[in-house]
């Protein structure tokens, strides 16, 4: 039961979102319009490229999807809504969306494309950026809640949010995590302008869509991850539990999304090298910070 | 204006079979869900002041997210073949839109047509969704082929480069499977020092036939991107004539599909004569497949790692590059290790010899062959033409004309912002540069002054915009005494000379302007004076947008004779190779695009 109605609220999730991103490039809020664009694939040819590797290339936008939904699976909506509440939840995320990096790899070299294959590369470059600044705040949280299951995750922070508690953390974690949904500004992989759609540049119809999708469906896995570990989860006046994770889930990804549109796309190497002299450095003193204030705050 | 009163849309079937009683349904329903690639670029509509978005039709980067080709003006015979390209690429249901031009010879008739207007767009909007909700697929559209996409494959064996056959078979000679290749013409010289490095991407795609030659019939679907295959053509003989022998590379890629680099070290040990033991190589034995060994004979990149190198086409339509402008890149990763960039819709400079054309008809066709400047290039050929039949100056002509030409700068200088967003991701750029150009293109005087504050505040946001400084600071800094520079380039270059400065400059130019147009008066389009039946020779200099342009020429009874140009982007063209080597391919784009080449204004 908790399974349909966590994937119902994350399509419902993707939708929305959809629909606020055809709003702030449109100019006009039409709620209809991201099915119907997603139904539209369906009514179009779906080209398979010559000598594709067949294997990478239709596993890719299925297997981004698969782990989109995976990493959403040990985020609590609600006490008792979570599909797995795993007593190692904020560590399976961070196996789940290590399957990003393969399927945009495979995505990348499944259609045989010189376009595509940079992309999928640039992402593995990505990944040795962000990946760090994913981990290290996470252990910053599991620190103060002393676990990492994901409910108890959100309990820890029913007196103060981990957003006040180590904004730090929130700011890199919230940084990594564009980078690793390939937002823009971070939007490396598939960057229209210098690769004309990198890993998505192959891709058409049925097979597109499932990768628009799943793309949307990772920034909402991400911003659902953001609200368990910095925002307080469920917690919050009136509301019931799950409509605060819901709102809080969208107006991080609304933001995420915001941010790539009033900015032009980061350098590779700028992103490299802020991650690891800055981010990195950062990211240590934040899990320092976090365990004198374990040590000290009763 | 409604072109085809049966509404059948040509491109429309799939490509296995007809549809599926699911997808003609869905396409039907989903009518007006149109996406849109547009050639030459989204400059070209812009400049012409058609808002493509407007019209109803979402603009995309990719062929292959396009349901419409949307073709503004005449293209040149380069262009028609690598559009020939871009609508193999795209999925069915397609459609052909043209605005103001001939259908390409390359491409099945256009599925509506029209003059190049805001009205004609989206009359050709309204048919298009019409057409499509009713269900107008044509029930047997022809296969598109074009002669640009086809590779003729031929089977060679690989001991005996001698035995050429056109189909699957054993060599008659040693009884080994004949290998497909792709058959093309004589081999081209590979003068310099790397030229078999290039050769790899060719390789890596011709070497896959072997899987999939059954498929030829989709071959031409297949062709990468943005028209470049049929130019790769070319060396395979060469390859196979010079590594005959090395057989092993062909036998194991069955298991190893993509192991390519195998194939082009083993390639170089035997050129460069190095002998290393090529049993070693020999992974389909042993199954293990070492990095070193693999890449110890290729050449070494910028940052010492060994790479493969690959030449990859950006464009003559691409996002982020300007329409017409094709960047060959060879890159090794994503860095660029050399890189060329040339013109497919350039003017031809020359006159047809002893051909006169009528003063009135050279300035409109030299007008419309500068779509991103056009008010520049009518100025300077009124100039000139006057000048030749020894008129006058006449201040105020000459003073309504200047605003005119300083109000095209403006627009000129915003469509590059427009193209500069496009290029970075940067969207509200893009979005907030293109509104104003159309905005700066429908006003007359008095309302381009009520512009200003938006346009100061245009510049203000791009200077507190965070990363844009460091994406764009230190890119594509000119070597130092590089002469034959004009334009916002050339003011540029005494600054730092990057795409900074440059983007600094054209916003400084964008408020001058302003300041110029403010204290003038109203702007008059150049129109050409009486010049009766005069003759001589005229020159004229015009500061176009993007630079100098100069243009000479002789009059006889009203009639152009000769003439010659010279413009900034032919000059600037030429920079481009030193500006991409050895930066990674980000930066190189970014600082092709700071020098705001229009590839219509490179003269050949």
């Amino acid at each position: 039961m908790n399974f349909v109605i966590v994937l119902v609220a994350l399509l419902g999730s993707v939708w929305l979102l959809a629909v606020v991103e055809g709003w702030t490039t449109t100019g006009r809020l039409r709620p209809a319009a991201p099915l119907l664009s997603g139904l539209a694939h369906l009514g179009r040819e779906s080209i398979v490229p010559r000598t594709p590797d067949r294997v990478f290339f239709e596993t890719a936008p299925v297997l981004l999807l698969i782990v989109a939904v995976l990493g959403a699976a040990v985020l609590p909506l609600a006490p008792t809504l979570v599909i797995a509440d795993l007593a190692t939840g904020a560590l399976f995320i961070n196996a789940a969306l290590a399957y990003v990096l393969v399927a945009l790899i495979m995505a990348g070299w499944g259609p045989n494309g010189a376009y595509a294959m940079i992309g999928g590369w640039r992402f593995l470059g990505q990944l040795i950026a962000y990946a760090m600044l994913i981990v290290m705040p996470i252990t910053a949280v599991a620190m103060r809640a002393e676990s990492l299951v994901t409910t108890v995750i959100v309990g820890s922070q029913g007196g103060l949010w981990n957003i006040v508690y180590q904004p730090l953390g929130f700011v890199l974690f919230f940084i990594a995590a564009m980078a690793l949904a390939f937002r823009a500004p971070f939007d490396l992989p598939t960057a229209p302008g210098e690769l004309g759609g990198g890993v998505d540049a192959e891709y058409t119809g049925v097979r597109l869509g499932v990768l628009r999708l799943a793309r949307l469906t990772l920034v909402i896995t991400l911003a659902s991850a953001t609200t368990v570990f910095y925002l307080g989860g469920w917690h919050g006046p009136l509301l019931p539990p799950w409509a605060w994770s819901l709102i809080k889930t969208l107006a991080v990804a609304v933001s995420m999304l915001l941010a790539g549109r009033y900015l032009p796309r980061i350098r590779e190497a700028d992103l490299m090298r802020w991650c690891w002299t800055l981010g990195i450095p950062l990211a240590l003193l934040n899990i320092i910070v976090v365990g004198l204030l374990v040590l000290v705050v009763p | 204006m409604i072109s085809d009163p049966t509404m059948t849309i040509t491109g429309a079937r799939q490509r296995q079979g007809g549809f599926t009683v699911l997808q003609k349904w869905v396409s039907r329903a989903l009518a007006g869900n149109l996406s849109c690639l547009i050639v030459p670029g989204p400059e070209v509509a812009l400049s012409h002041g058609l808002d493509v978005t407007a019209a109803g039709m979402r603009i995309t980067a990719t062929p292959r997210d396009a349901s419409v080709l949307l073709i503004i003006g005449e293209l040149s015979e380069k262009m028609s073949e690598a559009v020939a390209v871009l609508y193999a690429q795209m999925p069915r249901p397609r459609a052909i839109v043209i605005l103001g031009g001939q259908p390409p010879s390359t491409l099945p008739d256009a599925d509506f047509s029209a003059g190049v207007s805001q009205a004609g767009l989206i009359d050709a909007v309204d048919w298009l969704k019409r057409a499509l909700a009713k269900g107008a697929f044509s029930d047997s559209p022809e296969d598109f082929d074009a002669a640009v996409l086809h590779a003729r494959i031929d089977y060679v064996c690989p001991m005996h480069p001698e035995v050429v056959q056109n189909e699957p078979g054993s060599c008659p000679k040693c009884g080994m499977d004949l290998v497909a290749r792709e058959a093309g013409e004589p081999a081209p010289e590979h003068d310099h020092d790397h030229g078999h490095d290039h050769r790899e991407h060719r390789h890596h795609e011709h070497e896959h036939q072997h899987h999939d030659h059954a498929q030829q019939h989709e071959h031409h679907e297949q062709e990468r991107h943005h028209g470049h295959c049929h130019e790769h053509h070319d060396s395979h003989e060469h390859d196979h004539e010079q590594h005959e022998g090395h057989q092993h590379s062909h036998e194991n890629h069955h298991d190893h599909g993509h192991k390519h680099q195998h194939d082009e070290s083993d390639g170089d040990a035997e050129e460069k004569g190095s002998g290393h033991d090529h049993g070693g190589h020999d992974h389909g034995a042993s199954g293990f497949m070492s990095m070193i060994e693999v890449t110890k004979d290729l050449p070494r990149s910028a940052d010492g790692l060994a790479m493969d190198w690959m030449e990859v086409p950006f464009g003559p339509v691409f996002p982020g590059l300007p329409g017409g402008l094709k960047l060959t890149l060879t890159l090794d990763g994503d860095g660029v290790t050399e890189g060329q960039a040339t013109s497919l819709v350039g003017m031809i400079n020359e006159s047809e010899k002893g051909k006169e054309i009528d003063a009135e008809t050279f300035i409109e066709r030299l007008a419309s062959a500068m779509p991103l400047a056009s008010v520049s290039y009518r100025l300077l050929a009124c100039l000139a033409i006057e000048r030749a039949a020894g008129l006058e100056n006449d201040s105020a002509t000459d003073q309504a004309r200047a605003v005119a030409l300083e109000c095209e700068r403006i627009a000129s200088h915003l469509g590059w912002l427009a193209q500069t967003g496009r290029q970075l991701g940067f969207a509200w750029l893009t979005d907030r540069a293109a509104t104003l150009q159309l905005e700066i293109r429908r006003a007359s005087g008095k309302r381009l002054l009520e512009l200003t504050p938006a346009l100061q505040a245009l510049a203000a946001r791009l200077g507190r915009t965070p990363l844009l400084k460091s994406r764009l600071k230190g890119i594509g800094i000119l070597p130092s005494g590089t002469g034959g520079l004009s334009g916002p380039v050339a003011r540029a270059a005494d600054d730092a000379g990057d795409a900074w400065a440059r983007l600094w400059q054209r916003l400084d130019e964008i408020i001058t302007s302003l300041d110029y147009i403010k204290a003038t008066g109203e702007p008059g389009l150049p129109v050409l004076r009486n010049i009766g039946r005069g003759s001589g020779t005229g020159e004229a200099t015009v500061e176009t947008p993007r630079g100098e342009a100069q243009l000479s020429l002789i009059l006889e009874h009203g009639q152009v004779k000769s003439y010659r140009l010279d413009t900034a982007c032919s000059h600037h063209i030429g920079l481009v190779a030193k500006l991409v080597e050895g930066r990674e391919l980000g930066d190189a784009l970014v600082a092709v695009g700071s020098l705001d080449l229009s590839p219509w204004e490179v003269i050949s």
